[in-house]
């Protein structure tokens, strides 16, 4: 393959294995000035190795990338930076006790004689943070900006290093729809500057507004680049997963059983955060509780779970009053939590698949003190097995598994209490299509066997393809109570706006 | 499997500073010797299994040295002889470590201070009270039974020795296969997923606090009983020594994993330093210079050994 | 008053503001009870290296108890074996007006600043048990170079002159552990057959050094014939780990210091010989001469409490 003067990046047969597997074989990729290039693939496919290479993180075994004309030797994170590829991490590294300009000119704040100069520093990210239209101070200390005001902050870096190559990670899986309109804007901005943007994201949407063209990886195979217009979503899609991918979301089985009543929420206040919600949840059915960011939904969630106190109201489990004040308590009542944030709240990440399984239901697998490894070791497996964790046995260490699979790690630990409720928060944030689509076919597994399952989710379509009934909330209120039939993406946004 | 690795890297370490030291001295590989060795080593070994629980949830113990202290001091003045049977300064100098160890606990639990800061404290606080019950003298004249902790052998056997073993197979078996040992790891790997999955975080914090406090007091009768006085400024220092042992077989201080087995190889790898140095007699100004390099040496090395493992 | 809260402002260490709260409070009220009699009390501060240590706690309690028979107040402070503590306090002692400040110096040059600014501020100052590198008022207090001779004499008449020994050493580098290897060196130059075989630190520890002494044994085996320790303490520990081997009738153990239970293992006949420092003359001696001073009285510039060795034969006169 010959260079295309009018790459600003080129890679060529670039490969890379750990320990003998191959992460990456035969690479290919391309991107041009001023172009939006999605990279997709499923998890494992090998986006995270490859992005790690581009900016000097790993040296790859062999191939070659072609950088602004030159061969890039280096794998110095630091003299890749300089040369300009820079990259917006999906988790965000700040100093949190220092400014926004001190964070931004991290490592350069100095002049040509060695000294601080934090009123150069200051200036120029104020110019900075004008340009991309964010209203903070340079002043700001980082630790008080949103999740969303980080990211904004990220790019501003990306910027000041006079950036040619940006590679944005999930860049708004934080961020509220506004936040990610003026992303869409700024991104925009950068293309007309001829800066070339390398995007990776599992939202669909998304890729298909803001990119030109998309490249799949699958396996740690190349397979194919096209551009965005020749393709739709299914396409896409088959190409990631490499088959036809009917829907979305499985087919949804009714549950035959009596529909009790499971949970219902009554007066439920807590100060600044939700005010007076009252909902209840039948037995074998999906609540799915929409709206935006800070509307409450994962307080709420949090509150009956007992990992949060809340100020008033009442909750029924079952027909009795319970006041519940640990999670201990809420598991021993059968009520099961899967977190929004999967990192710091849902699994240990040194710790095996197994270990992580049982962790809640421990004192059933164990005799007085004794842990009955055989008997967890049957159950954690078979759960295993159930939820088709990939990993090479049920002892491998969580931390080293894809996001999806730690996902079902944090399902399979809550199924083994055998809750009669599992609240769902955002449980497919994160996931590729694939292990998505199984978790869909798990949670109507749940609701066939008469759990009772509140589903908390940002992505309208999961919202409106799972749920039986919809709550929406808007700014700590109940604004809407909608049935599967009566709900439509519109109906939803317009009550969470409002 | 992992873990089983990890471990096999300071092994290999020991096993080279024991080759290197037998070639050198011919005095090192005997069985008095290492019957010495490991007598010796039997103090820091109950500390540092203390530590390494503490040290696994994610915390630190900084007043053992002061603990030994307090319980050696408590338990000397009850063992005069021919006043009380032995069983009760034996139980009063455990009982009074314990009672540091959930003070300790307690405050950690309650306040949400840093548990560096508030062993930091208690270490004060034990030395003064060490001063305080011995009038900041050593309490001699101790029964020969009580001496017989320290001092006597079973079958030839060291009794510290027998001690030691008893003492690392219980705490082995407890993080290995126990509910409360499977907790310690979960709190120490990520405290919030821990409360988040129904652990009772402060209760395990509670019990490794007691179990350190517990196990400083049998060190302190210990140590109490070898040199047959009880000692106001015994035990100072000792907590930099258990936590690196506990810190060189491969606990990291950032929580989560740990466990006895190396702990204890760090124990033996710092008490054959010790002799070794000793038998070949390196002088006092080296024999520290020596003992750091080594210590940094051995985790260095262990570290490139995990590496090398994946 | 302003400059006595500035300092403990600059201090920033909580035990010193305790300690001077507490003196404060103290002097505070015992000022109005001297305004209130006929006669001034004199008032002295002592500043002690450490009382975690049996023999300064001695020297401690014997200068309480002179200060009361000769009406002496007195202000005791720990210097806990920080010089810097020690300087501090005696800046104290000087914003407080005491009559006289008595010393028991941490270090031989980093206590001698306090020195200086004690004479500076024309307040007398005495050094008790060891020295500094400035000469203070007078100095009260026995040659610990002295003691070493004294333990190595022992050892080479025991011996006849012949033999192997091993030195157990204090904290290296303190004054202490320095003069005490230089007498016990002296001694060793003239019996050319007495072998230093072995020296280490025990650090004035009774443990440390028994595990110390357990070592040697497995290199030395019967080839030791004597232990010098620097004190009583590692001393007993030697003794200890002895006796665990079977070995102690073959192996002369002394060391310094005389303390109880040093005294109660020579009586035993396990010790063969302690040093005796005389804590109730060193103590008693420094309120003398404070209280001389202060009235005008001559006094002696260096008293020197001798050495006593201490044997079998003559346990009966240290033993109360």
């Amino acid at each position: 393959m010959s260079s295309n003067p009018k790459n600003i990046l080129q890679v060529q047969n670039l490969s890379k294995s750990f320990l003998g597997v191959k992460a990456l074989d035969n690479i290919q990729f391309d991107i041009q000035k001023g172009e939006v290039h999605a990279l997709m693939g499923e998890n494992g496919a090998g986006k995270s190795t490859f992005m790690k290479i581009l900016i000097g993180l790993l040296k790859p075994d062999c191939g070659e990338i072609i950088f602004d004309g030159e061969i890039l030797k280096t794998n110095n994170v630091h003299e890749n930076l300089k040369k300009g590829i820079s990259m917006i991490h999906q988790e965000i590294l700040f100093v949190p006790e220092l400014t926004v300009a001190q964070n931004i000119f991290l490592g350069r704040e100095t002049n040509h004689r060695n000294w601080l100069n934090d009123k150069a520093i200051n200036h120029k990210t104020q110019e900075l943070l004008d340009l991309i239209g964010l209203k903070i101070n340079a002043h700001t200390k980082i630790k008080k900006l949103s999740i969303a005001q980080m990211q904004m902050i990220e790019i501003a870096k990306a910027i000041s290093n006079n950036a040619k190559v940006i590679i944005m990670d999930e860049p708004t899986s934080a961020l509220s729809d506004k936040e990610v309109s003026m992303l869409f804007k700024i991104i925009k901005d950068l293309k007309e500057k001829g800066v070339a943007i390398i995007y990776i994201s599992h939202k669909m949407e998304e890729i298909f507004e803001i990119t030109d063209r998309i490249t799949v990886f699958r396996d740690g195979n190349y397979i194919d680049t096209k551009n965005t217009n020749e393709l739709n979503q299914n396409a896409l899609i088959a190409l990631m997963v490499g088959r036809e991918i009917g829907s979305l979301f499985p087919e949804k089985v009714t549950f035959k059983g009596e529909k009790k009543t499971i949970l219902s929420v009554k007066n439920f206040s807590k100060k600044g955060k939700f005010e007076n919600i009252n909902f209840e949840v039948l037995a074998g059915e999906v609540l799915g509780i929409a709206g935006l960011m800070g509307a409450g939904r994962t307080e709420i969630a949090r509150a009956i779970y007992g990992l949060d106190k809340y100020d008033s109201g009442e909750i029924i489990l079952k027909g009795d009053k319970i006041n519940i004040k640990s999670p201990k308590e809420a598991i021993e009542k059968g009520i099961g939590y899967v977190s929004e944030d999967r990192k710091a709240l849902g699994f240990i990440p040194a710790m095996s698949i197994n270990e992580n399984i049982s962790l809640s239901s421990l004192v059933n697998y164990s005799k007085v003190w004794f842990v009955n490894s055989t008997n967890e070791q049957e159950a954690t497996s078979q759960l295993s097995n159930d939820l088709k964790i990939k990993s090479t046995s049920i002892n491998q260490k969580v931390m080293n598994l894809s996001g999806g699979n730690q996902q079902k790690v944090v399902i399979g630990k809550v199924l083994l209490t055998s809750p009669s409720l599992i609240i769902l928060d955002e449980p497919t944030r994160g996931i590729d299509i694939g292990a998505k689509f199984e978790i869909y076919k798990l949670i109507n597994q749940l609701t066939d066997k008469g759990i009772a399952v509140i589903m908390i989710s940002s992505e309208l379509p999961e919202i409106l393809g799972m749920s039986d009934r919809i709550l929406v909330l808007s700014k700590g209120k109940q604004t809407a109570l909608f049935t599967k039939q009566e709900a439509t993406q519109e109906k939803i946004l317009q009550y969470a706006v409002n | 499997m992992l873990n089983r690795l990890k471990q096999y890297g300071i092994f290999v370490v020991f096993i080279i500073i024991c080759l290197i030291l037998s070639l050198i001295s011919n005095q090192f590989f005997t069985v008095s010797n290492w019957t010495i060795i490991i007598t010796q080593a039997s103090i820091n070994a109950l500390l540092a299994f203390g530590v390494t629980f503490v040290i696994i949830t994610g915390g630190i113990d900084l007043s053992l040295g002061s603990m030994v202290a307090v319980t050696g001091v408590t338990a000397a003045m009850l063992a005069h002889p021919d006043i009380y049977p032995v069983a009760l300064p034996v139980f009063a100098g455990l009982i009074s470590g314990l009672l540091m160890g959930v003070f300790n606990g307690f405050i950690i639990t309650k306040s949400k201070i840093a548990p560096f800061i508030v062993t930091l404290g208690t270490m004060t606080i034990g030395r003064g009270l060490a001063l305080i019950l011995s009038k900041g003298r050593p309490v001699s004249n101790l029964s020969d039974s009580f001496n017989f902790i320290g001092g006597g052998d079973v079958f030839g056997i060291p009794f510290p020795i027998i001690v030691l073993i008893l003492i690392f197979a219980i705490c082995s078996i407890t993080l290995k296969k126990t509910l409360l040992g499977r907790y310690i790891y979960a709190v120490g790997g990520n405290e919030q997923a821990a409360r988040a999955s129904g652990i009772n975080v402060n209760q395990v914090k509670m019990a490794v606090y007691s179990i350190s406090g517990l196990l400083a007091g049998l060190a302190g009768i210990l140590l109490t009983s070898r040199i047959t006085t009880g000692q106001p400024n015994a035990g100072a220092g000792f907590e930099l020594d258990a936590i690196a042992a506990a810190v060189i077989g491969g606990t990291s201080t950032s929580g989560g994993t740990g466990t006895m087995t190396g702990t204890l190889v760090g124990v033996l790898l710092i008490g054959v330093i010790n002799n070794g140095l000793d038998l070949l007699n390196v002088t006092s100004y080296y024999q520290q210079v020596v003992m750091g390099i080594i210590i940094i040496g051995a985790v260095v090395l262990d570290s490139w050994n995990q590496k090398s493992n994946g | 008053m302003a400059i006595d809260f500035i300092i403990i402002l600059t201090m920033k260490n909580l035990y010193s503001i305790l300690f001077i709260s507490i003196f404060f409070f103290f002097s505070c009220n015992k000022s109005n009870k001297a305004e209130n009699g006929s006669d001034k009390k004199i008032k002295v501060g002592v500043t002690m290296l450490s009382m975690q240590n049996e023999f300064i706690v001695n020297i401690s309690d014997e200068m309480s108890k002179k200060a009361e028979e000769l009406d002496v107040e007195l202000i005791t402070v720990d210097a806990e074996h920080q010089p810097l503590k020690q300087i501090e306090q005696v800046e104290s002692f000087i914003a407080q007006k005491v009559d006289v400040i008595i010393m028991n110096p941490c270090e031989v040059e980093a206590s001698s600043p306090a020195v200086t600014k004690a004479l500076t501020a024309k307040i007398p100052i005495i050094n008790v048990n060891s020295a500094t590198t400035i000469q203070p008022t007078a100095f009260v207090g026995s040659n610990d170079v002295e003691s070493g001779r004294i333990a190595m004499n022992f050892i080479a008449e025991k011996l006849g002159g012949k033999g192997n020994i091993v030195m157990i050493h204090g904290f290296m580098g303190q004054a202490a552990q320095i003069q005490r290897e230089q007498g016990a060196k002296e001694i060793l130059k003239k019996y050319p057959n007495l072998k230093l075989i072995s020296h280490q630190t025990g650090e004035w520890d009774r443990a440390k050094s028994m595990d110390l002494m357990q070592n040697w044994i497995q290199s030395y085996g019967t080839k030791i014939n004597a232990v010098f320790a620097q004190n009583d303490e590692m001393g007993l520990g030697a003794l200890k780990a002895l006796q665990d081997a079977g070995l102690k009738d073959k192996v002369i153990v002394v060391s310094i210091d005389a303390i109880a239970d040093a005294l109660q293992a020579v009586k035993k006949g396990t010790l063969d010989a302690t040093v005796f420092q005389n804590a109730k003359q060193q103590g008693a001696g420094a309120i003398e001469t404070a209280v001389k001073i202060v009235k005008g009285q001559p006094y002696e510039k260096e008293l020197m409490i001798p050495f006593q060795l201490v044997t079998k034969e003559n346990i009966g006169k240290f033993l109360k």
